[in-house]
């Protein structure tokens, strides 16, 4: 019970939280931290230099990759690439198909994360409010669907909407006056992005649910009851107590979903068979296209090296939450 | 227990309702003031429908794993297999490929987590204990590395690895994803690490210990459930991940979630065998993921809500 119900209560003993009660800032013998003046770079080393030469030099690699032109010859000759300036960049930026990615990409992200958050907010609004067996209910069946891989979770989405014997078409065509026989999702591709925006709501809800159930069991009762007693309706109550207090906690879950949909890739690669059609390529998978599936690597860089310019913002509002809500001390 | 009320958006005024019910039994803390029992009636159903609606998916895996092949593949779906079989599992098994993508899966997972483990808990060691100049960055480092999305530095990463002659090989798929899963396990175990008081280390320096005996005697054996289940959480992703492996390495080198990839592009779908595999490759992750995952959300969001 203790494992499933209210993931992520605090409590007081759980590691990684009682150092914020300590002020870390006061604690701190600042003698001893002379006399080891070494130990701790020696013990960050390894993983610094796995850092840096695996994400780090990678990183590098990757921008300069973009101003070269390296393709298949370049690959397997071992010759350096020529140096072709912002050339790569040009043909990107000048590209329509490139922009429609973008937009495409943008739409998802906005789309499906409004959905999957006030989703996600919803249910964990409904979680408060039902009977103890019921919330232990949703809690499993939500740990079930977060459990799930990513690819398996797609795999399955892809086996209920297909077309011939998929259980999506049998069950739409049995409303009366609709004939689903045969139906093909990816077709249109607004039926199509319904689709994937279903499978990542679907497999979003858990991780948006739990963590936000658990942010409501933070807000103070006495409070609620007070609202409550001073005549404040429920939708009071919640615009201008649980919100409020919810807000930061809001925030980062957005960010979280919106770096992870905007690098939407498994979901419209296993639905799209491994063969993402036009109209189903996202950002991650159009640099991903462009690299392994046509040689061009330097293309991909550049398409890879926008991609993080264009989700940077989202980044930098992430880690400026986690140093100010105090978790980086 | 008379309060009207409609719906659970809106009951009834606060004032219709006897404030003895106020903790009802059984109820954790929960606000019941303003509460009308069909408010409950209906918000239980919607939790019941929500929950039934989640699963679905779930369940029509395990429906169609289980069905002999004709059903799979039956106009009319059977919404509980008649004749229920392993044969999806048995054709699975002896799927070509599928025992040695299993074995590569499991190699390639344990020397990334046991890789990332020993380097990631020195790492976590510093930047919990030390005070020193340069920690900051260090945290910002680890913090910027786990936005980068993985994918985009797979050009590179396949470039270097190519030059390295590590392409096609379990070594090189293993180091990079001990290096996917470094960054979090460095920061989960850095919160394990604060959470252990440091006045147990000054306590036993003050008995006599040596540093390296602190370590071995109070902040390794303390950190021992931080170490589980950060090494649980890389198991999952190291063992879900199927991009990085499926370009770098020809079949024979990749991994079960590979295999399930591979699969779908053969003519026609095996769509018994491929449900049965995608259950047998989600075993390991789902027993993991229940036994851990209150370390993922904390881990995640840590701190966002002051309590």
């Amino acid at each position: 019970m203790s494992v499933v119900d209210s993931p992520a209560t605090r409590r007081p003993n759980d590691p990684g939280r009682s150092q914020q009660h300590r002020a870390p800032g006061h604690a701190k013998p600042k003698r001893r931290s002379r006399e080891s003046g070494r130990t701790p770079w020696l013990l960050a080393l390894p993983a610094l230099v796995l850092i840096a030469g695996l994400l780090g030099y990678p990183l590098v690699r990757m921008v300069v990759l973009s101003f070269q032109n390296m393709r298949l010859r370049e690959l397997l000759s071992g010759r350096t690439p020529p140096w072709v300036g912002f050339d790569q960049y040009t043909k990107v930026l000048g590209d329509g198909v490139f922009w429609s990615v973008v937009g495409r990409t943008v739409a998802f992200t906005f789309v499906s994360v409004l959905i999957s958050v006030l989703f996600g907010l919803g249910i964990a609004l409904l979680m408060r409010r039902v009977s103890r067996g019921v919330r232990l209910f949703m809690v499993v069946a939500m740990m079930f669907v977060w459990a799930l891989p990513q690819l398996v979770a797609a795999q399955i989405f892809r086996w209920m909407t297909d077309s011939d014997f998929g259980v999506v078409n049998y069950l739409i065509d049995k409303l009366p006056g609709v004939d689903y026989q045969n139906h093909s999702w990816f077709v249109n591709p607004w039926q199509g992005w319904s689709v994937i925006t279903t499978l990542v709501v679907w497999a979003g809800i858990p991780f948006l649910a739990i963590t936000l159930n658990a942010g409501l069991t933070q807000v103070p009762k006495e409070l609620l009851e007070a609202a409550t007693v001073d005549g404040a309706t429920p939708w009071q109550a919640l615009r201008n107590i649980i919100l409020p207090i919810l807000k930061p906690l809001i925030m980062i879950v957005t960010t979280l979903s919106v770096i992870w949909n905007f690098g939407l890739f498994t979901q419209a690669w296993v639905l799209r068979d491994g063969h993402p059609e036009p109209q189903f390529q996202t950002l991650a998978t159009y640099s991903y296209t462009q690299a392994f599936g046509q040689s061009r690597y330097s293309l991909g860089s550049a398409i890879a090296v926008i991609t993080v310019l264009l989700m940077l913002g989202v980044m930098i509002f992430y880690i400026r939450q986690m140093f100010r809500i105090g978790e980086v001390d | 227990m008379v309060a009207p009320a409609a719906s659970p958006a809106a009951p009834a005024p606060a004032s219709t309702v006897p404030l003895k019910r106020r903790r009802a039994k059984g109820d954790d803390g929960v606000i019941t003031v303003g509460r009308s029992r069909a408010g409950t009636i209906l918000a239980n159903t919607a939790g019941v429908v929500f929950s039934v609606l989640m699963l679905f998916p779930v369940y029509w895996v395990l429906n169609t794993a289980f069905k002999p092949a004709d059903e799979v593949l039956a106009l009319e779906p059977t919404f509980w297999p008649t004749s229920p079989t392993f044969d999806n599992f048995i054709s699975a098994f002896k799927a070509p490929l599928f025992m040695k993508d299993m074995l590569n899966g499991v190699i390639v997972t344990l020397l990334a987590v046991a890789g990332a483990l020993v380097v990631g808990f020195l790492g976590a060691l510093s930047i919990a204990r030390f005070s020193f100049y340069g920690r900051k960055a260090i945290i910002l480092v680890v913090l910027v590395v786990q936005l980068i999305p993985f994918l985009s530095l797979l050009i590179p990463l396949f470039l270097m690895l190519q030059s390295a002659d590590l392409t096609n090989s379990l070594i090189g798929v293993s180091i990079t994803y001990l290096v996917l899963i470094l960054p979090y396990t460095v920061w989960t175990l850095r919160g394990f690490i604060s959470g252990i008081p440091r006045e147990l280390d000054e306590a036993a320096l003050i008995d006599g210990c040596t540093r390296g005996q602190v370590f071995w005697r109070i902040i390794l054996p303390l950190t021992g459930p931080g170490l589980v289940a950060t090494s649980v959480y890389g198991f999952i992703q190291a063992w879900n991940e199927f991009i990085i492996i499926n370009t770098l390495n020809s079949p024979d080198k990749q991994n079960l979630m590979a295999w399930l990839l591979q699969n779908q592009t053969t003519r026609g779908t095996a769509w018994g065998p491929l449900m049965a595999g995608a259950i047998i490759t989600s075993i390991p992750v789902v027993i993991f993921f229940l036994i851990i995952q209150r370390n993922i959300a904390t881990g995640l969001t840590a701190g966002a809500v002051k309590g």
